[in-house]
């Protein structure tokens, strides 16, 4: 990334741009951009905090765990599974945790490693993305997503138990 | 949300206002951190923009956008290739405001989502990832004895992911499209 950066600006310099100006030009539109998605940030952070609080996220997993053992996920990373789709953070404090508990290049670790790449933080991307337009009706948007989030986490358990 | 605070009012019901205005207090935080990161990287890609290096991205991704979004429109590309190449890259922070300008672009203002801003979705949440930048990261940070150990199964999975994700949303996409014809002609 360094590399890429640095060589972007060499390249920069090449095609005469004014580095500067540009610069401060597009960066300009940051703060708006935040304000404008910070309402749906707020409302979806709250949600997951409210759950978590309610103790629903642990009802959940341990609903889910029978089935996430069918899938062949280690019940080790479930609350990882569980939590990823709702908030980037949360789940890479989870990740820590899996770490420090079962190790780090161990197949749990190596599998949870793998998860946090396939997954997407998907409640969080959808309502920032749809923040800016007229969208009200996702459809089958979200059940699609999940679908894949979930076939790309028993992918990874499996590339993992060959690699 | 509703069944969660109604637990909380039976439960704990003192900690129910604590744990959201707490929780809207870390949104704070979290999003003075997004406006710096994004400040950055907006900066950044003006400067991709103005390069036309951008333009050369999306040349190179066009036939892969057009056919999968079924657009022409130059800047929607434009803001795509961006989206799709630094989340490949592992910059997901760069990733979304191009995705949320992209996301703009194709709205209809009908309030329903179209099936190019939801392949956008899918593309994003599936997408393949060269460089897990923050997860190596963690390794690393956790005394992993090879940290870059998992980038050859992540790519391979986060590619087969792709794949299906992107396949899904295509086929799901085509039986709504003949619904919608039979529809017509009855």
């Amino acid at each position: 990334m360094p590399i890429l950066i640095a060589g972007l600006l060499l390249y920069s310099k090449f095609k005469k741009v004014e580095t500067y100006n540009v610069f401060v030009k597009g960066a300009k539109g940051s703060v708006n951009l935040v304000l404008d998605i910070f309402p749906y940030i707020v409302a979806i952070m709250v949600m997951v905090a409210l759950m978590r609080a309610s103790g629903i996220t642990d009802f959940l997993i341990d609903i889910l765990s029978p089935m996430f053992k069918f899938l062949g996920i280690p019940t080790e990373v479930s609350e990882l599974v569980l939590l990823r789709p709702f908030t980037g953070s949360g789940s890479y404090a989870i990740l820590k945790d899996i770490y420090t508990t079962y190790g780090v290049d161990t197949y749990v670790g190596r599998c949870a490693s793998v998860i946090m790449g396939t997954s997407e933080t998907l409640f969080y991307v959808a309502t920032v993305y749809f923040s800016q337009t007229s969208v009200k009706k996702l459809s089958y948007a979200i059940p699609l997503a999940l679908i894949c989030n979930i076939f790309g986490t028993v992918t990874a358990c499996l590339i993992c138990k060959v690699l | 949300m509703i069944i969660s605070i109604v637990l909380l009012i039976f439960e704990n019901p003192s900690i129910l206002v604590t744990e959201m205005t707490e929780s809207a207090m870390n949104v704070i935080s979290l999003c003075i951190e997004l406006i710096a990161v994004y400040t950055i990287w907006l900066g950044i890609l003006e400067i991709v923009d103005k390069t036309g290096l951008s333009e050369k991205l999306a040349k190179l991704l066009s036939p892969l956008i057009k056919f999968l979004f079924k657009t022409n429109d130059k800047e929607i590309i434009k803001m795509i290739a961006m989206n799709m190449s630094s989340n490949i890259l592992g910059v997901g922070n760069a990733a979304t405001p191009c995705g949320i300008k992209a996301m703009k672009l194709m709205d209809d203002k009908s309030g329903k989502a179209t099936p190019s801003m939801i392949m956008l979705l899918i593309v994003n949440a599936t997408s393949i990832q060269l460089l897990p930048t923050t997860t190596i990261g963690l390794r690393t940070a956790a005394g992993s004895v090879s940290p870059t150990d998992i980038m050859i199964p992540t790519f391979i999975a986060t590619f087969l992911t792709a794949c299906f994700g992107v396949g899904l949303t295509l086929i799901i996409q085509k039986l709504f499209n003949r619904r919608k014809k039979l529809y017509q002609i009855t």
